[in-house]
């Protein structure tokens, strides 16, 4: 009777155990490759315009079993926002999670919680890279946690139609001299917009902030210093520049649109501004803002390979896979190939943007698709050209906060006309003591 | 009642010597303990979702708390100090009441009239009734789209249409006031149907013949509504204008959907508390700071509950004295028994009526109004 008991109850955990093996063994098995037979759903989470739908497509085709759920976040700052809620919930993060420039820094500061992408053989492509984007994505331990999808070289946008009645050239190299060529300078900028405004009567840009956005990240060091202390208040340099862009707004150079809105883009169809500065994805958004409006090519915008104050760069986002996900190899073999040069060039003619890969860099400017909607313009020649030059500036944690929440508020007052440079400046640092300095 | 109590223990003295048969001890709990458990999910529930949160909500007010890095140093009530001390705070309180008193009051006096219009004997009445609903069936992330769009600044239908007659554009978005009006703009929208059918509910159960007689006694239209009809649904009325309250402190779609890129404008101009309470948990990722929010938030409800109870409370005192009196005083003209009888009728309703007492009286009403009517 005992014995049976015993036999009984060693059956039992013999059960329990293999029980437990199998229950362990499927739970690996979610980390193995995907097939026909073991069929995985993949999410990613992008922002603004990525161009990777058909991107998605093919890569489903070649990897049988995969399927991959995209999800687009209507731009960075709520894509920000997103990530930050997601992470602290522990989850809802998807397998793959495209992360801004701007917001790179906040990241960084959690980096623990993104795979180590050097676990899933980051090192045997980094080279694929332009330096500076691969060690933007690689955090103060050596842990790699994104892969660079496109960096933002500026160049600048302008219309044609609208230069033409205001008596300036309308060729793109033209212009690029009347700017100032490699010499083109701010203080250039405006006067022209002076001249501009005195000749046509309208504004020259279609609001303050990001034209200061591109003054701040062509400095040197920006927001933060290089050691990442906050370097707003009391810097000359910057504060130079804000009086700068200050003058010009006061001069009534400023349209005072709304910023990733313009009147669901009917601001740049009606010309009610003149330039534009272009980060090499603002294509990619004037571009979702003309179709929004109705407006092709016939609306006259075209781009010049030259930027006030030389080589500057404007956001750029990566791709990350968070510990959270269920399959992390996978993912990363998705953020890999998603990035890799070839998808690049094919992301760059859908979203017209610019790759972050050197191959992929020289394969834009050797096809020299031309751009339709900017008159033909060679943006692949234009954008590596601007491309030239530019050094990765350090972005503190609160960069993208500082950038949103603290400058653009306070360019608003220039802009609405409801406050001096001075009152405007002040508000400035107000706002970076409350939501920086003592959050 | 205490023959009832004697009769088992003195009728059926078998019954006193045997102990309780454990179907009659279930039989004492179940009259006993029943209705506990009956309303108990509730209280579980509310225990759950309502209080515990509420308490923890004031714990981590007492913390240094990060969105990301979680608990941090207890700083006591520093978080009430700093929050109450923050300009931020402050301009968001005044948004909200702005933003409420823009909405509560026009959305009140229009739904007030809306029911009264239905009142009357209109042909196919039901289908005007659904119709003052329909805005409340569109998800306010549609109706704040539409808004948003109808008043864009420099290419939004109103201010083209404005433009167009030579006035000036608004400000819509970066100007406070005009920022607050449009929000309540939308609010109304959504809103003031609803009230209106709870409004139409009760003056539904206001009965007919009281209006007949009061017209027989040559009161016009008017005089029946200030003095039949507005007494007669002033429950409900309190009703309305507590649930507004509430609703009104705490908006929150449509101004972040306003502008969906900020927390309220870029000069939070239309920044609401509870927006704020919002960009310091998640965009600041304050979560102590965030906490503290909410406490005062909750308490300023609180407060702003107490004082809506004082005034509907003198409201309703006043309301029948006033009655009384007014019927005393002109007890010469034989028109001014009607608020005297509209009040006990009133009184027959359950004093503090709820959405479904109030949504329940049409179906009984509906008949004895089309009686009576023809």
């Amino acid at each position: 009777m005992s014995l049976s008991r015993r036999t009984k109850m060693i059956t039992a955990l013999t059960g329990t155990m293999t029980l437990a093996f199998v229950a362990t063994g499927c739970g690996s098995s979610s980390d193995e490759p995907a097939s026909a037979e073991n069929p995985i759903e993949l999410s990613i989470t992008t922002f603004g315009n990525f161009g990777y739908d058909d991107l998605y497509a093919e890569y489903e085709e070649a990897n049988p079993g995969v399927t991959i759920e995209a999800n687009n976040i209507d731009g960075s700052a709520n894509a920000r926002v997103d990530a930050f809620t997601k992470l602290a919930a522990g989850s809802g993060l998807s397998d793959v999670v495209a992360v801004e420039e701007g917001w790179l820094g906040q990241i960084m500061e959690v980096s623990d919680q993104f795979v180590d992408l050097n676990e899933h053989s980051a090192q045997d492509i980094k080279d694929n890279w332009v330096d500076w984007k691969f060690e933007q994505g690689t955090d103060p331990n050596g842990r790699v946690i994104g892969y660079g999808t496109d960096i933002g070289p500026q160049a600048l946008c302008f219309n044609q139609d609208l230069f033409e009645a205001a008596g300036f050239p309308t060729d793109r190299e033209e212009v690029a001299e009347l700017f100032g060529g490699d010499d083109a300078t701010w203080e250039t900028y405006f006067d022209l917009g002076r001249q501009y405004n005195e000749a046509t009567g309208k504004a020259w840009y279609d609001q303050s902030a990001f034209v200061w956005n591109s003054m701040v990240n062509q400095m040197e060091e920006g927001y933060y210093t290089a050691d990442g202390a906050l370097n707003v208040e009391g810097n000359e340099a910057m504060r130079a520049k804000f009086d700068l862009l200050a003058a010009g707004t006061a001069d009534g150079l400023s349209a005072n649109q709304k910023q990733f809105d313009w009147g669901k883009g009917k601001a740049f169809v009606d010309g009610s501004f003149a330039v534009h500065v272009c980060p090499a994805w603002m294509l990619g958004t004037i571009q979702e803002q003309l179709e929004s409006a109705g407006g092709g090519p016939e609306t006259g915008w075209d781009v010049a390979d030259v930027f006030p104050g030389g080589a500057s760069n404007w956001g750029g986002a990566f791709l990350s896979v968070p510990e959270s996900s269920e399959h992390p190899a996978e993912a990363a073999k998705l953020a890999a190939w998603l990035t890799a040069p070839e998808q690049q060039v094919k992301q760059s003619a859908a979203a017209n943007n610019f790759p972050s890969t050197i191959e992929a860099q020289q394969q834009i400017v050797e096809d020299a698709v031309p751009n339709e909607l900017f008159n033909d313009a060679p943006y692949g020649a234009i954008f590596a050209s601007r491309a030239e030059g530019v050094v990765a500036q350090f972005k503190g944690p609160k960069d993208s906060v500082i950038q949103e929440n603290v400058f653009a508020p306070a360019l608003k007052i220039l802009d609405t006309g409801s406050g001096t440079a001075d009152e405007a400046w002040n508000e400035a640092v107000k706002l970076l003591n409350e939501l920086v300095v003592n959050n | 009642m205490t023959t009832t109590l004697n009769r088992p223990a003195s009728g059926t003295p078998a019954a006193s010597k045997t102990a309780p048969t454990f179907r009659q001890r279930l039989n004492v709990f179940d009259v006993k303990a029943s209705p506990y458990l009956y309303i108990a999910p509730f209280f579980l529930l509310f225990g759950l979702v309502g209080l515990f949160p509420l308490g923890y909500t004031f714990v981590v007010s007492l913390f240094d708390w990060h969105l990301l890095k979680g608990q941090g140093e207890f700083v006591g009530l520093q978080n009430f100090v700093e929050v109450l001390q923050d300009r931020f705070f402050w301009n968001s309180l005044f948004n909200t009441v702005s933003i409420f008193l823009l909405s509560t009051i026009p959305q009140l006096v229009v739904a007030t009239a809306i029911a009264a219009v239905l009142d009357q004997n209109l042909r196919t009445k039901t289908f005007w009734r659904m119709s003052i609903l329909l805005p409340y069936i569109v998800t306010p992330v549609a109706v704040a789209m539409i808004f948003a769009n109808m008043f864009g600044e420099q290419y939004g239908l109103i201010n083209n249409i404005l433009a167009s007659m030579g006035i000036d554009r608004i400000m819509w978005m970066n100007e406070t006031l005009p920022s607050h009006i449009a929000i309540a703009t939308m609010v109304n929208w959504r809103w003031t149907g609803y009230n209106a059918l709870i409004l139409l509910a009760a003056m539904q159960a206001v009965p007919r013949d009281i209006y007949e007689s009061a017209a027989i006694d040559g009161a016009g239209p008017f005089r029946r509504f200030f003095s039949i009809t507005l007494p007669s649904i002033r429950p409900t009325m309190i009703f309305v204008v507590i649930t507004a309250t509430i609703g009104g402190l705490q908006i929150f779609t449509e101004p972040k959907l306003y502008d969906p890129r900020s927390a309220g404008g870029t000069a939070r101009q239309f920044q609401t508390t509870v927006l704020y309470l919002w960009e310091m948990a998640f965009q600041r990722q304050n979560f102590g700071k965030a906490a503290t929010i909410a406490w005062l938030l909750f308490l300023i409800i609180v407060l702003f509950g107490i004082v809506n109870w004082l005034i509907s409370r003198r409201i309703a005192t006043t309301g029948d004295e006033r009655g009384s009196r007014r019927g005393a005083l002109s007890g010469r003209r034989k028109k001014s028994s009607a608020p005297a009888v509209v009040l006990p009728a009133v009184g027959t309703q359950p004093p503090a009526p709820s959405g479904e007492s109030a949504a329940g009286n049409p179906a009984s009403t509906d008949d004895a109004t089309t009686r009576s009517g023809k």
